[in-house]
């Protein structure tokens, strides 16, 4: 027989290793993979609460859950290509000019590689020959 | 709907083209036409003049009261307060429309040959259109209200112009002292209107509100009350004692506008506005008392303050304070004698002032012109050979000022000499105080033949001297400039015989005016005099005409052969005095202004104690955030961590307390 336990193992087995891939990980996607591994987590518990309780609300929270989290995915996948289109790299610690200023930076060890190949052509406007997307301005490694 | 045909709606429009013009002249100094900006003034100041002319000449014969009034619509209108915009066209303000538009022509016409080449050029112009315009709406006014605003706007544009050459200190400095002294007396001014609104009945216009005040006469202190609060208006617009102080630096602007300012269109509002107010002055003796020896006083010690002065424009300017004290004292007669001869005699010498005042302004401007901008009389001397045009117009408007028979001056101020002759003659309560008054109106009036001719013999006369600012080409000014010169002068010599003692049609105009017409009715009301027939009084006429040549005479002996300063031994410390402008500004500094600037200072240091305390409050969440700054190092993984601990400490409590 299944129990209430079970169900909030399993649950606590999900938050626990997205939390360690979170605090772990470094590549954007990943971290945001995580994130999303922590809520399933948590949906869990509410879906087993809800079930003990036999009443819908734990449901209903979950199902509100999932819908956040597909807005959030497609917010946050959108930040992601915004940020590899300026930095070439999925790194979130090439993002630490952000702090706080006179702060002195964190020194990255084994950085990731920043990719070097040529962009995807992209559509032109109208009337004009197709060509290659301007290169972005690289963001500098701290 | 007013018809623009009619007297009053033809004199609106006269007063209203100024406003226009300056508009224009703004306009057109904001395209590459600049240079042409004199024009829309001059013809809108001469249209005006005409205009204002026409509607003279169509009222100027017949009989008893004169008065159109028009209201064009409501202003605003608080609780009892209904302001409206209510125009007056009577005997007193055509008169002023007439001559400030006049003068201001010539004037205007004047300053286009003077001002040429400058870098203001429609800025000036501008600003004279919105001079004159105020002027006209303080005079055509029917209420307090449009008065004041036109008031206001004549000593806005008089800070303006006066401070033209903002870029010079001192001139910015003579603006702001124009503004603020004047601005003492407006206070007076404004409460006074207020009280006289309450005690009127609430009326504003100044039929109805001086109709009220015949009918239901306040308490004799609150009249007295009223009459000294607007006087005290006066007395910083038109430049008495104890507020003269502004209008000898007002001439830091450029000269024609101490000739507008003087002649037309600043000091003489005053004088229009005790005229306005003779009803309410000929119920306080006390009040009419306190005018006129405010004006005596006024007009000796401007006398002695010119006697010194090395500055030609100096002279001048005290000369009109001068002046305008002996407006005073013919309108603080008014209520010891009746106001038909007290305030016509005022508003005569006040006609005949404006030309020969302009007249003299406008020739020290042309002097001015010619010697490189320099108008101190030690550094030149004997230009009559070389300007003999300014010369004749110069001495001309001299002769007029101090009073040599025939000219306009000397009509004017012997009526005012005769009117206080009469207040003292007369059986009212203070009469033998306007004895005094005479004997020290007869004296200045010696006085001002005295530094008048002082002035014009130290320049125009003696060996040939001219300052080396001129740069060698002084020259007579250009036909331009001659022209108002020229026209002046014939006013100057002419207008007062032909307008008064000749005719008599001045008087007999002015006193169609209701203002005076209401003055005369609560004299007879409240003396039980029989009127008096004002003639020509022999004697007093020889005696102004003995003390103006024996001034001249004085001033011929000592400064005919030009400077350098003469000065009998034993007047020297009177000279020094003199000179020193009797360390009036000093003593105003000492007792004004070094106050002022020591609370001010010591505001100062209290604002910056004050600062300190919010300064050292302020370093307290500064210091707190230095502390928790380094957290912010802008790496994810740190703030998630620093997320998880939180959660951790979280939990960690949150099981420790349930488990207890």
């Amino acid at each position: 027989m299944i129990s209430l336990w079970h169900f909030l193992i399993v649950g606590a087995v999900l938050f626990g290793l997205g939390l360690v891939g979170f605090l772990t990980r470094r590549n954007m996607i990943t971290l945001f993979l995580c994130a999303e591994l922590m809520l399933q987590g948590v949906v869990l518990n509410f879906l087993a609460f809800g079930r003990m309780h036999g009443s819908l609300n734990g449901q209903v929270f979950g199902l509100f859950i999932i819908t956040v989290a597909a807005c959030e995915a497609g917010l946050a996948l959108a930040l992601f290509l915004m940020l590899y289109r300026r930095g070439r790299s999925l790194d979130s610690g090439l993002w630490q000019t952000i702090r706080e200023q006179g702060v002195p930076p964190a020194i990255d060890t084994e950085p990731l590689p920043i990719e070097t190949e040529e962009p995807h052509p992209v559509l032109p406007v109208t009337g004009m020959k197709p060509g290659v997307a301007p290169r972005e301005r690289e963001v500098t490694r701290a | 709907m007013l018809d623009p045909s009619s007297p009053l709606g033809l004199s609106l429009i006269a007063a209203s083209l100024p406003f226009f013009g300056a508009v224009l002249s703004a306009f057109l100094g904001c395209t590459r036409f600049g240079r042409f900006a004199h024009l829309p003034a001059i013809i809108s100041f001469a249209s005006a003049s005409v205009m204002s002319a026409i509607v003279l000449a169509g009222v100027a014969e017949g009989h008893g009261s004169l008065a159109i009034t028009a209201d064009l619509g409501t202003w605003f209108s608080v609780d009892r307060l209904n302001v409206d915009f209510s125009f007056l066209l009577d005997p007193l303000s055509l008169l002023m429309l007439a001559t400030v538009t006049f003068i201001a022509t010539l004037i205007a016409i004047f300053s286009a040959g003077y001002m040429r080449g400058d870098s203001g050029f429609a800025r000036y112009f501008s600003l004279m259109g919105l001079f004159v315009f105020a002027m006209c709406l303080l005079v055509m006014a029917n209420n307090f209200f449009i008065l004041l605003a036109g008031w206001e706007g004549v000593g806005l544009c008089s800070y303006l112009l006066v401070g033209y050459y903002y870029a010079k200190p001192s001139a910015a400095a003579a603006a702001r002292k124009a503004f603020l002294v004047t601005r003492l007396g407006d206070v007076g001014l404004v409460i006074g209107i207020f009280l006289l609104w309450q005690a009127g009945g609430y009326h504003t216009r100044f039929d109805s509100l001086f109709e009220h005040i015949a009918k239901h006469p306040p308490a004799s202190g609150t009249i007295t009350a009223i009459c000294l609060l607007l006087f005290c208006g006066a007395v910083g617009k038109s430049a008495q004692l104890p507020l003269y102080v502004w209008l000898p630096d007002a001439m830091e602007g450029p000269t024609p506008v101490s000739a507008l300012i003087h002649a037309a269109t600043m000091v003489t509002a005053g004088v229009f506005l005790l005229a306005r107010c003779a009803p309410l002055f000929v119920m306080s003796p006390e009040a009419g008392l306190i005018v006129a020896i405010i004006g005596g006083s006024t007009a000796f010690l401007a006398a002695f303050l010119a006697l010194a002065q090395n500055d030609l424009k100096r002279v001048l300017a005290y000369s009109t304070v001068s002046q305008l004290g002996f407006m005073f004292l013919a309108l603080g007669s008014s209520g010891a004698i009746s106001p038909r001869i007290a305030v016509v005699a005022a508003m005569f010498h006040l006609f005949t002032h404006a030309f020969f005042k302009a007249l003299l302004f406008l020739g020290s401007g042309s002097v001015m012109h010619a010697m490189g901008n320099v108008i101190d009389m030690r550094k030149f001397g004997g230009l009559r050979k070389l300007m003999p045009w300014t010369h004749a117009t110069f001495l001309i408007g001299s002769a007029a000022l101090a009073g040599v028979p025939i000219l306009s001056g000397f009509w004017s101020k012997d009526q005012i000499l005769h009117s206080l002759l009469e207040a003292g003659e007369s059986h009212a309560k203070y009469h033998t105080i306007y004895y005094g008054l005479f004997a020290v109106a007869a004296l200045t009036a010696g006085l001002t033949a005295f530094y008048t001719f002082r002035a014009y013999f130290l320049t125009f006369w003696g060996e040939e001297r001219i300052p080396h600012e001129a740069h060698g080409h002084a020259h007579e000014s250009p036909r331009l400039m001659l022209v108002p010169l020229v026209v002046l002068a014939a006013g100057a010599l002419l207008a007062g015989v032909i307008v008064d003692p000749l005719t008599h049609w001045f008087g007999h105009f002015l006193e169609r005016s209701p203002s005076i017409e209401h003055a005369h009715a609560g004299y007879l009301a409240h003396s039980n005099m029989v009127e008096t027939a004002h003639g020509f009084h022999w004697g007093v006429a020889g005696l102004s005409t003995l003390l103006a040549l024996g001034g001249i005479g004085a001033a011929a002996s000592l400064y005919r052969r030009g400077g350098p300063e003469k000065v009998p031994e034993g007047l020297k410390s009177l000279y020094a005095l003199s000179l020193n402008k009797l360390y009036v500004d000093e003593a105003y500094d000492l007792a004004v202004v070094k106050p002022a600037e020591m609370l001010a200072a010591t505001g100062r240091q209290f604002d910056a104690f004050l600062d300190a305390i919010a300064r050292l409050l302020s370093y307290a969440p500064r210091f707190l955030a230095a502390l928790l700054r380094p957290l912010h190092n802008g790496l994810v993984q740190f703030y998630a961590l620093g997320m998880v601990l939180g959660l951790a400490v979280f939990i960690t409590v949150v099981v420790f307390r349930s488990a207890r």
